[in-house]
């Protein structure tokens, strides 16, 4: 019996020894990250020399008001871009959900934003909110006969800290929409209608309806967008980073830190604080939707 | 004589259509208007641009591709598209080099503890970039890969391969299981199967995954940032960084944009099966 496992064992090894290269090289460099990101938070230079284990770094850019004020508006980022998402996504999937004629072209045109490098969409946003010109300003200024003036003087757009986060908050969603979509699509397309038709003829209205058959068999589809878009908003660098300068964002406060300041430890310790900001935001969110879908369900 | 009383029930339904119209009229333009500016940008001349206080033009007073050619007048410019295209075809060597045989292993064999096995391979990706890739910079400024193409390649390959071994794991895993036992029952053997019979049937799958590894490079911004900088090897998203801080006139900037973004909405479409399994993929229970 022992011959045969030992047969069966080695057998296997010898089966899977093309998993090894790219395994090794993936979690060799999970483990570099892992050993420099907490290596460098809790380290610290003092007259020419790098002392290790401290905590100095790490209370430093915790009592630091740049990292402290780019807490905040990464938070708000979050908060009000995850939603939006989630809005923009569902308005996108509703429109998909019915059949029509050339729907399979519009859902390839729907997926353009997906295609198109998020560099360059930053880009765009950059030349579209110029200032004091850009389409955007001649918009709102009424320049154009087909839209009202909303505005007598230009925005500086990347000027002031609530409009330039604002942008790269446009941009993200602009920029991720397609996802968002295609899950929130998937989950409607999941839900069988004759369950709706059953709820219809024993007499549930359409608020009813929604609430109690739509909705708890959207939660998953739901749950998964407003979890992946506000990781993603957490991890957001390129659009602040483009569009909205000196005002920051954990990322690019990060960039700013190790690029402009050469202070590696403090970004690692800003990078470090950005997982662990993750990490809680899916830990609240997977609470949050199990307690919703127990609430729904049960009710 | 009766008049005929409109059905309430028809206005109602024409209304939802009219609405139904209207939403996919203006999420047809959210997502058309950026990308028809971009374009109408990179074909402008200069007195559509600087317009003096009167209204941009929706399209150019003369289109012009004086921006293409004066980019591909520049020697530089095309020392930059080389640079892309050597990071981009070696990532991609290196991401099928480790991935194929990878995704051969967990799309035909039953690997004890697979699911943990691909959890471990997805988490290094699970990191932001931009946390990550302060530790990659550190390590390889250590090992003098900093400003060097094998750093970048090693960075971008560390980004595409779980990407390599989930597409490739998926293409191995729809040829039918009995294929490769009966070739071994025939007398194949295992290098034989592989290289003749299951290889070829997972090329659609495989060159999928090339192609997006490719595009993966090819616009990747972050790692090329920090590994490359803004020294001596430029990429093509460094040189549009660079470009941007600048402020030059738009349509150069446009023009370097479209440049940047064709080959990846034209493979992106193409790929759009693969795209959205990706997606999709574990994100719905």
């Amino acid at each position: 019996m022992n011959e045969s496992w030992e047969k069966e064992k080695r057998f296997k090894i010898h089966e899977v020894w093309p998993l090894f290269p790219a395994a090794v090289y993936l979690v060799g460099f999970l483990i570099i990250v892992g050993v420099y990101l907490l290596g460098l938070s809790f380290s610290i230079e003092k007259n020419g020399a790098t002392a290790f284990p401290s905590v100095g770094t790490v209370s430093a850019v915790l009592s630091n008001p740049e990292f402290r004020r780019a807490l905040l508006d990464t938070t708000l980022f979050v908060a009000v871009g995850t939603p939006l998402e989630l809005a923009v996504g569902l308005f996108l999937a509703l429109i998909l959900y019915q059949q029509f004629r050339f729907r399979n072209f519009i859902r390839g045109l729907f997926l353009i934003p997906l295609a198109i490098p998020v560099l360059v969409t930053a880009t765009i946003l950059f030349i579209l909110f110029d200032y004091p010109g850009g389409h955007v300003n001649h918009l709102l200024l009424g320049h154009y006969g087909f839209f009202p003036a909303l505005v007598h003087v230009p925005l500086n757009w990347r000027g002031s800290e609530f409009l330039a986060l604002g942008i790269s908050m446009l941009g993200k969603v602009w920029r991720d929409m397609p996802i968002s979509m295609l899950i929130l699509l998937s989950g409607l397309n999941a839900i069988d209608p004759e369950l709706f038709d059953a709820a219809r003829t024993m007499g549930a209205g359409l608020r009813r309806r929604i609430w109690h058959v739509v909705l708890p068999l959207m939660i998953p589809s739901m749950s998964a967008v407003v979890l992946l878009r506000s990781i993603e908003m957490w991890k957001e660098f390129i659009f602040p980073f483009v569009l909205a300068g000196k005002y920051a964002l954990l990322g690019t406060l990060i960039e700013s830190m190790y690029n402009d300041w050469g202070n590696s430890s403090g970004a690692a310790a800003v990078a470090l604080v950005l997982v662990l900001c993750i990490v809680a935001t899916t830990f609240v969110f997977l609470w949050i939707t199990e307690v919703l879908r127990k609430h729904l369900v049960r009710t | 004589m009766r008049m005929a009383v409109p059905d309430p029930s028809l206005h109602i339904k024409r209304a939802k259509t009219a609405l139904w119209a209207a939403a996919l009229a203006s999420a047809v333009l959210l997502v058309v208007v950026p990308v028809y500016l971009l374009v109408k940008y990179s074909i402008s001349d200069a007195a559509s641009i600087n317009t003096g206080g009167a209204p941009i033009p929706l399209w150019p007073y003369h289109p012009t591709f004086r921006s293409f050619t004066y980019l591909f007048s520049d020697a530089h410019f095309y020392g930059v598209i080389i640079n892309s295209l050597i990071i981009a075809v070696c990532t991609v060597g290196l991401s099928m080099c480790l991935g194929v045989p990878a995704a051969y292993v967990l799309g035909r064999f039953r690997v004890p503890g697979r699911r943990l096995l691909l959890l471990g391979l997805i988490s290094v990706r699970l990191f932001p970039d931009i946390a990550s890739v302060i530790p990659i910079t550190e390590f390889f400024i250590r090992l003098r890969l900093q400003n060097t193409y094998a750093g970048a390649i090693l960075a971008h390959t560390l980004l595409a391969l779980p990407y390599v071994i989930f597409i490739g794991m998926s293409a191995f895993e729809s040829i039918p299981a009995d294929l490769d036992q009966q070739a071994r029952v025939l007398g194949a053997n295992r290098f034989s199967v592989f290289f003749r019979i299951l290889l070829p049937l997972a090329v659609p799958g495989l060159v999928a995954a090339a192609i997006y590894t490719f595009l993966l490079s090819w616009d990747e911004f972050i790692f090329a940032y920090f590994i490359l900088g803004l020294g001596k090897i430029s990429t093509l998203t460094l040189y549009l960084k660079q470009k941007l801080a600048y402020s030059p006139p738009q349509n150069l900037l446009a023009a370097i944009s479209v440049l940047l973004s064709l080959p990846v909405i034209v493979f992106s479409l193409m790929l759009q099966k693969y795209m959205t399994t990706g997606i999709t993929t574990g994100s719905v229970k």
